[in-house]
């Protein structure tokens, strides 16, 4: 069955294929002190039975509030948090949602990229540090020059060049922009299948924060990335992703392609966040 | 490096850095120099400073100079190796406990409570009390023993926060393991605090070991300060008036001392690469120059000071934006930036009236001019929207108004004049402190960025209402003033009963509605809004902004409304003006500049928001 | 009161490792006291004797535990053996006498250093970019001078040069102590010295702390926002800012007190002033190790009910604390 794309257009698809799928994917949270060694522990639910379909060469959009539970479910997608239960399946297979067996291995094909572009990079380490124990990790790449060759072509690959003068710099001599460029640098040096983006966008300045979402998506369609774009703005989700999934309260309200929930939506809660949203041509006078 | 970039600016720290050099060469040179024996006697006894006793003889002729460059090799030594040896055990427990949590933190927290309650020099005392033979490093060790809990729980609340930090998180995400990132990525972060930790334990080893050889606890065989101290104690030097015999020793401790902290003061400036390329950074920091606008200095310091010349064509974008930054310096007459202001048809009569409006802030690379010759008239009820990215002089613009800039900001020109009902100006800037008081929140309130921070955290609702009525209504009484309380609470939709509350008792939304609510109470003229919905969902959002809508139609009150999101403002403002880099681009009727854009950045702002999604 | 519970629960813990502690030090550090007491009697010291005093201590050939049993149920009986150098005095009498000097010297001006240095870095934050920034170099000087030098130099400049305070001693020994208004102004007049001492001593600390916390906290939204409300500087001031700015002072008491103690115990050395400070250097001297741990005991219990005591003010000072009551 072929897909059709909406809203990206890149022309026929090819046999969309399941990357990375979550299944009933729980997260507790221990709420308040627990008094007592008897009483048990109250929990609060932040991610409650919640099922992800990741696929090659697309872009899913989480939407939600802060506090619906989206960044929990990205960060156990790549696990960086345990589950409280459920499964994770890469490419078909079960890996463990919890304890770090085969972790780095794990972080080799499911790449996560931060919000805050002036906190995920170390404001003490220059660009090349910060790449260059990326491409170590993951490229076993032996020797300075290897490892800054491969640097070069991360920067180039993020619209950042010439390459050779970012190498040398600190974060702070950086726009917010460029260091989330660097950001999608070093998640690419894993040469990963899964790209998970949170909020990737929400802390950069409204000029840019289109450039950011296309360079997503070119390299959603050259490196074939399955994306998941997590973000609280259904306008963007409509524009750069396929299909959507909008939670709240940890749930999954409701899903399915990005055009159709966004411009028809069947739920309750998201067609009030659509309310909600600002809307100039809504003006009173 | 240039060795001079090594000399630290801080004339504080310049200080300390001699003195502690000064002593060191004393403790290596001084009993290279010394003539005299420290332990030899001879029948000059007591005899005060001269040619050939510099600080003159001990009580059985002993050269008291040759006892001070003597001790003071000691004396450092084992503060040297306390402050070592503590600062390696407060590093390594602080770090474990800090970020493994869990039990292993739990155990490294009682135990350091332990340490850090039960008293140092009791402990110390009792310990070296049973130690058979007291070397140097014995004491050492004892007295780090003795002295570790407090750095560690320093750095332990520090990796706290340091672990819960994106790029920790990022490192993880990248595949970093755990000591790596525990000691390359979190542990350099840390190093101000390691740094200074580790000067405070030198002081309080060389204070220590003195202490206990002034008890006659130390090495008796070895002379330090604190020995000299005992035996000019037990002569009873200061009956004898030998002055040369006990104020050296301790004066040289106290300057060591206060050496060791005066470096403190900048240790920050070594270790944090910002203040490598502008001290301005510095300043904003630590008096958040322009109230929330400091980034504005740092983006504009930092594209100057990392020197690049603009990046010839192929650039991407995002490279572009950071031109963009290091351009606007050296060309302002750029065509692009020439204001567009439209002539405001609104009606009403003024209320708030900004001419010429020049607010500038020094900093290591100049003067960064952060409002250039802003005008605007703001009208009775009217909702004037100010837009404008970080940075772009929009805060620092409301805070000149409401006169609470902070210093080294300052307005260097132009005028702001408020105008009351009937017509009446008064020149805001040039107002009496208490004329000023006077005005505010009867005439002019005002409504913080994140309400998470406006309301005081240590008392309830009801005394932040409170007050402000009884300075200003002085003679309503008490009764009558938390009925006013309750009934603007119920105004913003919280329940009156609410009011005995303490600010972390509500949800983010709720303190955003108190703080509308504060501002309400005496009925002003105009509330200024600094980006009051930024922090909130958007649901609650919505609710919080049909609330100011109708409230500013129930009273009649003029709004300023700032924020970055310029959808939002096309909605509900009446005017709109735009800031970029502390200029207004664009001004004029709301209506007028969501249909027709003048300005080529207001144009580039909502071409993006549409491409966006964001405008329906 | 979760967070008093667990306060409460922490202390009771340190108490019990304090008390731990006591017991483990002499049977755990290197060299045994009763050796180190018969070498230093040159031989005076009979096998007999050598029994006694190893009976005495509680050290004898049991296993640990039963010691530790034993010396558990001597302190329920608050029984904390004999001294040696002043036998056959009971330690706790001793402590008793000297507990009652220390607690109104050092308890007294600790509070009295804490009130002063804590309001003076208030009035210096508010002052702050004047001529107040010129003092903080000094104030570092200060708080780096050692108590006992700084009781040295004063009564070098206050007792010897010029006689104005004794320059040692709790009272005059020609009067007899008794609850007369002559032997309480001996009482104060001795202890004038060695309190300015420690207040002297202690101050600066807590200038340095109120300073910048109070510059810190001045940045904060909410003290913008009661300066906009047009309320008057001493009420923004104390109201909104120090109020707030004190916060971490009650809790950075337990870094504070151990030097402040310590700083107290030499200071009473040199004026020989009857506390348990001057009490615990004799015992040392002397090599009265029950004396000497029974003072550790009695010193460190004392700092861990300070500190209890400024976590209840805690409580009172910060509403997030009283959460879930």
């Amino acid at each position: 069955m072929t897909i059709t794309d909406t809203t990206t257009g890149s022309g026929p698809q090819p046999q969309a294929r399941t990357v990375l799928e979550g299944r009933n994917l729980v997260k507790e949270y221990p709420v308040g002190a627990r008094s007592g060694l008897l009483r048990r522990q109250q929990t609060m639910r932040a991610v409650d039975d919640v099922s992800i379909v990741l696929t090659q060469g697309r872009v899913t959009a989480l939407v939600g509030q802060s506090g619906s539970g989206k960044s929990t479910l990205g960060r156990m997608l790549a696990r960086l948090i345990p589950a409280t239960s459920g499964q994770i399946l890469l490419d078909g297979r079960e890996v463990p949602t919890r304890g770090n067996a085969g972790h780095r291995e794990y972080v080799g094909d499911v790449q996560l990229t931060l919000q805050d572009p002036f906190a995920s990079l170390n404001p003490l380490r220059r660009i090349a540090y910060t790449l260059g124990r990326a491409v170590r990790i993951h490229q076993d790449a032996r020797g300075e020059a290897a490892v800054h060759e491969r640097s070069i072509q991360l920067l180039e690959r993020v619209g950042l060049t010439p390459a050779e003068r970012y190498l040398d710099r600190f974060p702070h001599e950086l726009s917010g922009g460029e260091r989330q460029r660097v950001s999608f640098a070093r998640a690419l040096a894993a040469s990963p299948k899964v790209l998970i983006a949170d909020e990737p966008v929400s802390m950069l300045d409204v000029t840019i924060r289109k450039e950011m979402l296309d360079l997503i998506d070119d390299l959603r369609r050259d490196e074939d990335l399955a994306v998941l774009y997590i973000t609280h703005d259904l306008g963007s989700a409509r524009r750069y992703s396929s299909e959507v999934l909008v939670m709240h309260e940890g749930h999954v309200v409701e899903a399915g392609e990005s055009a159709t929930v966004i411009d028809d939506p069947q739920h309750e809660y998201t067609r009030r966040l659509l309310a909600a949203a600002p809307n100039p041509a809504a003006r009173r006078r | 490096m240039k060795l001079s970039s090594l000399i630290p600016r801080s004339g504080k720290v310049r200080t300390g850095v001699v003195v502690v050099l000064v002593f060191i060469v004393i403790a290596v040179l001084g009993p290279v120099v010394a003539t005299h024996d420290p332990r030899a006697t001879s029948f000059d006894m007591l005899e005060p400073p001269s040619g050939r006793y510099w600080l003159g003889t001990t009580q059985s002729g002993q050269d008291v100079f040759a006892q001070f460059v003597h001790g003071a090799r000691i004396s450092l030594l084992v503060g040297l190796l306390a402050g070592v040896i503590s600062q390696l055990f407060s590093v390594v427990v602080g770090l474990l406990g800090g970020y493994l949590r869990g039990v292993a933190d739990d155990l490294l927290y009682i135990v350091t409570a332990v340490f850090l309650v039960i008293p140092g020099m009791p402990l110390l005392i009792v310990l070296t009390g049973y130690l058979p033979s007291r070397g140097m490093l014995s004491i050492a060790v004892v007295i780090a023993i003795t002295s570790w809990a407090g750095a560690a729980r320093v750095i332990r609340a520090q990796t706290l926060s340091l672990r819960n930090r994106d790029f920790v998180e990022a490192a993880r995400a990248t595949g970093e393991g755990r000591l790596r990132i525990m000691f390359f990525e979190v542990l350099p972060n840390m190093l101000p605090l390691v740094a200074s930790g580790f000067l405070f334990s030198v002081i309080g080893g060389i204070l220590a070991e003195a202490g206990l050889a002034f008890l006659g606890l130390g090495s008796l065989t070895t002379t330090s300060w604190g020995s000299m101290l005992y035996f000019a104690q037990n002569s009873q030097a200061l009956l004898a008036g030998a002055w040369w015999w006990f104020v050296p020793p301790g004066l040289a401790i106290a300057v060591i001392g206060a050496g060791l902290a005066l470096i403190n003061f900048g240790i920050d400036e070594y270790s944090n690469p910002r203040l490598r390329t502008g001290s301005a950074t510095k300043k904003t920091r630590t008096s958040r120059a322009a109230g929330g606008d400091a980034t504005a200095a740092n983006a504009q310091v930092s594209g100057i000071g990392s020197g690049t010349p603009p990046t010839p064509g192929g650039a991407s974008a995002a490279t572009a934006e950071h031109v963009a930054l290091t351009r606007e310096r050296t060309d302002e007459v750029d065509p692009e930036l020439a204001s567009r202001i439209h002539p405001s048809p609104m009606p009403g009569s003024p209320i708030i009236e900004v001419d010429s409006l020049r607010v500038d802030y020094p900093t290591a690379f100049g003067t960064v001019h952060a409002v250039q010759d802003v005008s605007l008239t703001l009208r009775r009820g009217e909702i004037l929207g100010l837009a404008g990215e970080s940075g772009s002089g929009k805060s620092t613009l409301t805070n000149a108004i409401t006169r609470l800039l902070r210093a080294p900001a300052d307005v260097a020109g132009g005028s702001i004049t408020y105008r009351a009902d009937d017509g009446a100006p008064t020149d805001l800037l040039h107002l009496e402190d208490r004329e000023l008081r006077a005005l505010r929140w009867n005439e002019i309130a005002v409504v913080f960025q994140s309400a998470m921070n406006a309301l005081n955290p240590v008392t309830s609702i009801h005394a932040q209402f409170d007050d402000v009525i009884r300075v200003h209504r002085p003679s309503l009484p008490a009764a009558q003033r938390t009925a006013i309380a309750k009934e603007h609470l119920e105004r913003v939709g919280i329940d009156p009963g609410r009011i005995d509350a303490y600010p972390h008792e509500l949800s983010g939304g709720m303190k955003q509605r108190v703080a509308i609510a504060i501002a309400l109470v005496l009925e002003p003229d105009v509330i200024f809004m600094d980006e009051p919905t930024t922090a909130l969902d958007l649901l609650v959002q919505r609710d919080v902004l049909d609330q100011i809508v109708r409230l500013r139609e129930e009273y009649g009150f003029a709004i300023v409304f700032t924020t970055h999101d310029l959808a939002l403002l096309l909605e509900i403002s009446d005017s709109i003006a735009v800031m970029r880099h502390g200029r207004l681009v664009e001004y004029g009727p709301a209506v007028d500049i969501y249909r027709d854009p003048q300005h080529p950045y207001t144009q580039n702002l909502l071409s993006s928001l549409a491409e966006l999604g964001s405008l329906a | 009161m979760k967070f008093l519970l667990r306060k409460l629960g922490l202390y009771a813990f340190i108490a019990w490792a304090a008390l731990t502690l006591n017991f483990l030090i002499p049977r755990m550090m290197p060299g045994d006291p009763v050796s180190i007491l018969i070498a230093g009697s040159k031989g005076q010291i009979d096998a007999e004797a050598r029994d006694a005093i190893a009976a005495q201590f509680g050290i004898s050939e049991d296993p640990m535990i039963i010691q530790y049993v034993h010396y558990l149920g001597d302190l329920l009986r608050l029984d904390l053996g004999v001294s040696l150098s002043q036998y056959p005095v009971p330690v706790l009498d001793i402590i008793s006498q000297s507990l009652t000097w220390t607690v109104g010297l050092v308890g007294v001006s600790t509070v009295v250093g804490f009130v002063l240095g804590t309001g003076l870095g208030v009035l210096l934050a508010w002052r702050r970019g004047t001529w107040s920034d010129h003092v903080l170099p000094g104030l570092t000087f200060l708080n780096a001078i050692p108590y006992f030098w700084m009781a040295l130099i004063l009564v070098m400049l206050l007792s010897v040069t010029v006689s104005i305070f004794p320059a040692g001693g709790g009272y005059d020994r020609s009067i007899f102590p008794e609850l007369t208004p002559e032997f309480a102004g001996s009482v104060l007049y001795h202890a004038a010295l060695p309190a300015l001492t420690i207040v002297i001593g202690s101050f600066a600390g807590w200038v340095l702390q109120m300073r910048n916390m109070t510059v810190t906290i001045m940045g904060e939204d909410y003290v913008s926002m009661a300066e906009a409300k047009g309320l008057p500087q001493r009420t923004v001031l104390f109201g909104y800012a120090a109020r707030n700015a004190i916060l971490p002072s009650v809790t950075g008491f337990a870094l504070a007190l151990g030097a402040v103690v310590g700083g107290s115990m030499l200071t009473e050395v040199i004026f020989n002033y009857p506390g348990l400070g001057y009490a615990l250097f004799q015992a040392v001297s002397a090599q009265d190790f029950p004396l000497m741990q029974g003072l550790f005991l009695i010193i460190s219990l004392a700092v861990i009910l300070a500190n209890l005591i400024a976590d209840v003010a805690y409580v009172f000072l910060d509403p997030r604390t009283r959460q879930g009551a």
